[in-house]
């Protein structure tokens, strides 16, 4: 009789057990954290955060930003190569680090100046142009540095495992010498047989 | 007969057992030289254990901070698993203003990590800005 009881407690308690920890219903989960899914042969967004920190990081340490006549320095964003095979937005990636940079003082985002003469803000680009026509003056504060940067995908497979690896390599230019000033590279591998949730 | 196979398949199963646990058992051997040239400028730290688990596998040995030739404050924490077993863990710095507020940037986002069995390691970060003086690491066992 005994033994029933706690054999029916502990049949009882099964369900319960873990279910703080996991779920399928449809949840919140912070962005970027252990509770997000893991895909294997995908960027997630994790990949992304922890890319994007790590060289934000090096970048602001090596003191790079600091090294213009007048700070804070000006950035432009330049081409930034996708070689995964997927089609992916970049900016997943550098709007991280031009909020990092912003953030932290030492350097402002042109967004009247891109890649090709496209303005990522037209109307800014119009109205700037205006106010220089008008004033007959030039205020535009052309670029002391661009960003540019490639992320590359190798992937390896041994039986039911698979193995991604992501390298996000980016390079500071300063826009006077063309000379690379700074140069980040952050590789993120997975592996598994499937994709799963946590790091 | 029986009683043959039994042991067989008993040697069979611990043998089996040994290399599965032992494949999860690896530590890690190191050289360094002995008369450091550079000194650590170690912080005096308040630690808050919850996890007793996790403090074995990835204990914190000790804290140091410089700043970055930019103004930021750089933080390294030295970790140490004391254990013989592999674990991988996340960890997030949190980053406070002379106020004592969170700056909550990308610096504080949470970075999945590994390390060996008896193996030291160093993981660190840079502040988001200048403004910020003090900051929290934060471990979560995997």
């Amino acid at each position: 009789m005994k033994k029933t009881i706690v054999l029916s407690v502990l049949a009882a308690a099964i369900p319960f057990i873990g279910a703080g920890c996991a779920g399928t219903n449809a949840h919140y989960v912070e962005t970027g954290d252990q509770h997000n899914v893991v895909s294997l042969g995908q960027i997630n967004i994790q990949d992304y955060i922890q890319a994007a920190n790590d060289m934000t990081g090096k970048l602001l340490a090596s003191g790079a930003l600091d090294k213009v006549p007048n700070p804070p320095a000006v950035l432009a964003i330049s081409r930034i190569v996708n070689n995964t095979g997927k089609q992916i937005d970049t900016d997943l990636l550098t709007k991280k680090i031009r909020v990092a940079v912003l953030d932290s003082g030492k350097a402002l985002t042109t967004t009247t100046m891109g890649l090709g003469g496209t303005a990522e803000d037209p109307m800014a680009k119009g109205i700037q142009q205006e106010h220089e026509f008008k004033n007959d003056t030039k205020v535009t504060r052309t670029p002391d540095f661009t960003l540019s940067g490639k992320i590359i995908e190798l992937t390896a497979r041994v039986s039911d495992t698979r193995q991604s690896t992501y390298s996000f390599q980016l390079s500071l230019t300063d826009a006077k010498t063309g000379l690379a000033v700074w140069e980040g590279e952050k590789e993120i591998t997975k592996q598994g047989t499937q994709s799963s949730v946590g790091f | 007969m029986k009683k043959q196979i039994l042991l067989a398949l008993l040697a069979a199963g611990s043998v089996a057992g040994l290399l599965a646990v032992s494949g999860c058992k690896t530590s890690v051997n190191s050289v360094e030289n002995a008369q450091k040239e550079g000194q650590r400028q170690m912080v005096s730290d308040s630690r808050v254990i919850t996890d007793g688990s996790l403090a074995k596998k990835v204990s914190i040995v000790g804290v140091n901070q410089t700043m970055t030739p930019g103004g930021l404050l750089k933080v390294q924490v030295e970790l140490l698993n004391k254990t013989r077993s592999y674990q991988a863990f996340n960890y997030r710095f949190e980053w406070f203003d002379a106020s004592g507020m969170q700056m909550n940037s990308l610096s504080t986002a949470v970075i999945g990590s590994t390390i060996e069995g008896k193996e030291s390691k160093f993981i660190s970060a840079v502040a988001p800005t200048s403004a910020c003086k003090d900051f929290r690491l934060k471990l979560v066992e995997n």
